[in-house]
């Protein structure tokens, strides 16, 4: 493992139900790993596993077989507070339906990660007002969820994933609430974020629009990692086209 | 078939339903017990010696309905808040809405009807043994107080099943009328209250106005008679009402501002706490009431518990004077811890008893400075005089004078005869022993035996007590039944408004189980995360606990008329309150750990 890898997946099992019940292979037998700064994104269709693949790699399920290493740390190893102290500092995560928590203003949703290590009120507050000119929520800070639209919620999500600078940034569906303007705002801020602050981001997601901002495709199917296409060089629309093509003869 | 979806769907939730079930049996056991007591005619006539203890006793009852409506009011909504989601998929699925309201009804019926049915047979047992127990524990004696009293059953049956029809009503009219959107997605929208501070103010000075108007119809419950009690009643709610929406946002909005709320969870804390407080104050107000209503009665009961002796210990010299005391009766005074003792010999003629001054002079007899009864109160000072100032003062002491009571109410004349001439002196001759014991409590059983044969021995008019024990007997008797009545109410209150805070806590649960799993993924610590509970559901069960203290203190200016002047209400209420709160942080754990068991997401697992 070099050090600029951030996440090294090796033979990763995941199985459903216990021993003597019927059981269900979701996961059988991923490698992949994600460089620094990378922009990956998994595809796949219903089913396929990626929901399960990004439990796994963010702690939220545990494996059945294999080694999943973040920055450095053996996720399948840590227990308890490990874990969860884990997810705070290594992972930042975008989910669909945004997650933010309705009783909290915009500024203190965002804020959390940082009040979960401890961090002193002084730098907490320039970090949430850098992040919030980034994302331009500035004006949004004091706010609850329920007065935000759709697309503000999930700049405001962004910008809790990305407050105390993880390793890397999930985003489950992150566009999937969103209408089409949103989406493609959020999209081009993860990859202002990710260009900029030199992040990775892993990006799960059946949409083949949001997948076209990525660098590298992973698909996968019936558990198992199926194809892989690089962007290299050329421009998005060219290589939406060409993982539209992909879809096309892959889920053949 | 929808039936047994419904079916399903209750066992899938077993254990809700238990805590649900155990709750309303709970409140319908306490309910019969009370009725027992409240409508039993024949127990009422034998033991309310006080003429109040019936309007009492009916103001008991009254209190107790009310509060049995708010709190099946609760254990309703907590009802409710399990099962829409059920109903709504039951609706999407294509169930018509009369059949759901139907299943509501029903539901929502038959448990009643077996909560009511559970509750009245616990009622019966609970009766049996815990009156009895409370009975024997306080040394009360009650007559005519039997466990079964149909009419107690029926009133239980009614009043609940009665409530029971609206509830089921009302939940079906609530579930019909509720979109199926609605019902699938019932996580509430936490709506976040703003403050308008002149409004706000306005609300705080009012809130202090009414309860000054209470506290001061409480004390003045001389003047006011019965109508303080309602008064206060109306305008302590109301003023508790208005502090608590007045006050309680400011502070919670305050402290988001500060540094404190940006370190671990404590900002998450304050944002539950802000719309919480806000949806919960009208509960919060009741709950403070009953809080206050418990701790008054047991602190009242407990306070002529532990009174009645000091004030038996004070008002005579002697605790039993015994006559012509025989082997056994010397037995038992052997076994008493006597702090004083004398025995004197009287000669009886006509309505005049002879002593002998001699004896007195060997043994003088003890004398109490009265006066300044309630600083005695604790520490009575006995003291003896020299026999000619006794002669001349002392004969006319009360003490002395019931140590030979006529048949006919009234006491032989006392004489104080020297030597020589006592021995002259015809007359029916017997010996009275006097005994003052260092703690009458402690030596109740002795003393009742004791007690118990004198008597027998020498029936005495009524009316007629010789000795503290006597005095101590007496007032018990006349006592009793408040006293018992205010651990009994006491502890009914409790119970109830600890489960009401429950069901509303636990009702609140399905919401934040959301909550606690966003936090879960973001990556707080289990331990941050009940901590963090633990926090919350203690403040909220700590406002009405102040409150309620505040009220309590305030509020036993209403019993200083019926406790006069030895006795206070005030009295060594310290331990009460401690027990009481201690009851009340068991009520507490028992919520946290349930609140615990639902909220908190459980560790992955393989």
């Amino acid at each position: 493992m070099t050090t600029n890898t951030v996440v090294n997946v090796h033979n990763l099992e995941k199985t459903y139900g216990k021993a003597n019940e019927r059981q269900y292979k979701a996961l059988k037998g991923l490698d992949f790993t994600v460089a620094a700064g990378e922009f990956v994104g998994i595809m796949g269709a219903s089913g396929s596993g990626k929901t399960t693949l990004l439990n796994m790699l963010s702690t939220l399920d545990v494996p059945t077989k294999g080694d999943v290493v973040v920055n450095g740390h053996d996720v399948t190893k840590m227990r308890g507070n490990q874990l969860a102290d884990f997810r705070a500092q290594e992972v930042g995560f975008i989910f669909q339906d945004f997650n933010l928590l309705e009783s909290l203003t915009a500024e203190e949703n965002i804020g959390l990660p940082l009040a979960l290590k401890g961090t002193s009120s002084r730098v907490m507050d320039q970090a949430i007002h850098e992040v919030a000119e980034t994302l331009s929520i500035a004006d949004l800070l004091q706010k609850y969820p329920s007065e935000l639209s759709g697309g503000q919620k999930q700049r405001v999500a962004a910008a809790r994933a990305i407050v105390h600078h993880p390793s890397i940034l999930m985003g489950d569906e992150p566009t999937g609430a969103l209408d089409s303007t949103s989406a493609r705002e959020l999209l081009d801020l993860l990859t202002t974020i990710n260009q900029k602050q030199h992040m990775s981001v892993l990006l799960v997601t059946h949409d083949p629009f949001s997948a076209s901002f990525c660098q590298r495709i992973l698909f996968i199917k019936d558990g198992q990692i199926g194809s892989e296409i690089k962007r290299g060089e050329q421009d998005r629309s060219a290589f939406y086209q060409q993982i539209l093509n992909e879809l096309g003869t892959f889920n053949e | 078939m929808l039936g047994k979806l419904a079916l399903a769907g209750i066992k899938n939730r077993r254990r809700d339903y238990l805590v649900l079930l155990a709750g309303l049996t709970m409140s319908a056991a306490i309910f019969y017990m009370f009725a027992n007591l409240a409508t039993n005619r024949a127990f009422l006539k034998t033991n309310a010696v006080v003429s109040q203890a019936s309007l009492i006793f009916g103001f008991g009852a009254i209190l107790l309905i009310l509060i049995t409506i708010v709190y099946i009011m609760y254990a309703n909504s907590f009802l409710l808040s399990m099962r829409q989601h059920d109903y709504g998929l039951f609706m999407m699925l294509g169930a018509t809405r009369k059949r759901i309201g139907e299943l509501v009804f029903l539901e929502t019926l038959i448990l009643g009807a077996i909560a009511t049915a559970i509750g009245i047979v616990l009622g019966l047992l609970l009766s049996q043994f815990l009156v009895g127990f409370l009975l024997d524990m306080l040394g009360l004696h009650l007559a005519h107080l039997s466990a079964f009293y149909l009419p107690a059953i029926i009133a239980t049956a009614v009043l609940y099943v009665g409530l029971f029809i609206l509830a089921s009503l009302f939940n079906m009219v609530r579930l019909t009328r509720t979109t199926v959107l609605k019902l699938l997605h019932t996580d509430e929208q936490a709506n976040q209250p703003r403050v308008h501070l002149f409004r706000q103010m306005v609300a705080a000075v009012l809130g202090v106005a009414f309860l000054g108007i209470g506290y001061w119809a409480l004390a003045a419950i001389k003047t006011l008679q019965m109508a303080a009690i309602p008064l206060a009643l109306v305008t302590i709610t109301i003023g508790t009402y208005l502090l608590f929406r007045a006050t309680l946002l400011v502070i919670i909005q305050g402290l988001r501002h500060t540094k404190w709320a940006k370190r671990h969870l404590n900002g998450f804390l304050l944002g539950q706490l802000n719309f919480r407080v806000y949806n919960y104050t009208r509960m919060l107000t009741i709950v403070s009431l009953l809080f206050a209503m418990a701790l008054g009665a047991i602190t009242v009961g407990s306070g002529y518990h532990r009174q009645l002796p000091l004030m038996a210990n004070s008002i005579g010299t002697y605790t039993v004077a015994i006559h012509d005391k025989n082997a056994q009766e010397q037995k038992l005074i052997d076994q008493l811890n006597v702090k004083h003792q004398a025995t004197y010999t009287q000669k009886r003629q006509g309505k005049v008893v002879y002593y002998n001054a001699a004896e007195l002079q060997q043994q003088p007899f003890e004398l109490s400075k009265s006066g300044q009864l309630t600083k005695s109160l604790k520490h009575p000072k006995f003291y003896t005089e020299s026999l000619a100032k006794f002669k001349k003062s002392g004969v006319q002491d009360f003490d002395f004078q019931s140590l030979a009571v006529r048949k006919d109410m009234g006491f032989y004349t006392p004489k104080i005869l020297n030597a020589k001439q006592f021995a002259k002196q015809p007359g029916t001759t017997m010996t009275v022993t006097t005994v003052r014991v260092k703690d009458l409590v402690q030596d109740q059983k002795v003393l009742k035996r004791l007690n118990r044969m004198e008597v027998k021995r020498f029936a005495l008019p009524e009316q007629i007590t010789v000795g503290n024990y006597q005095s101590y007997e007496m007032m018990s008797g006349i006592f009793g039944g408040l006293e018992f009545m205010g651990y009994f109410l006491g502890i009914a209150f409790l119970a109830m408004l600890a489960s009401c805070l429950m069901f509303k806590i636990l009702s609140g649960a399905p919401g934040d189980k959301q909550r606690y799993r966003m936090l879960y993924k973001v990556g707080v610590r289990q331990s941050l995360m009940r901590r963090g509970i633990a926090k919350e559901i203690g403040i909220l069960f700590l406002i009405p606990g102040i409150m309620g203290v505040i009220d309590v203190l305030f509020g036993l200016q209403m019993f200083k008329p019926i406790m006069a002047s030895p006795m206070s209400p005030y009295l060594g209420i310290g331990s009460i309150f401690a027990i009481f709160i201690g009851l009340y942080a068991i009520y507490y754990a028992i919520t946290l750990t349930l609140y615990w068991r639902i909220v908190l997401p459980k560790a992955p697992t393989n």
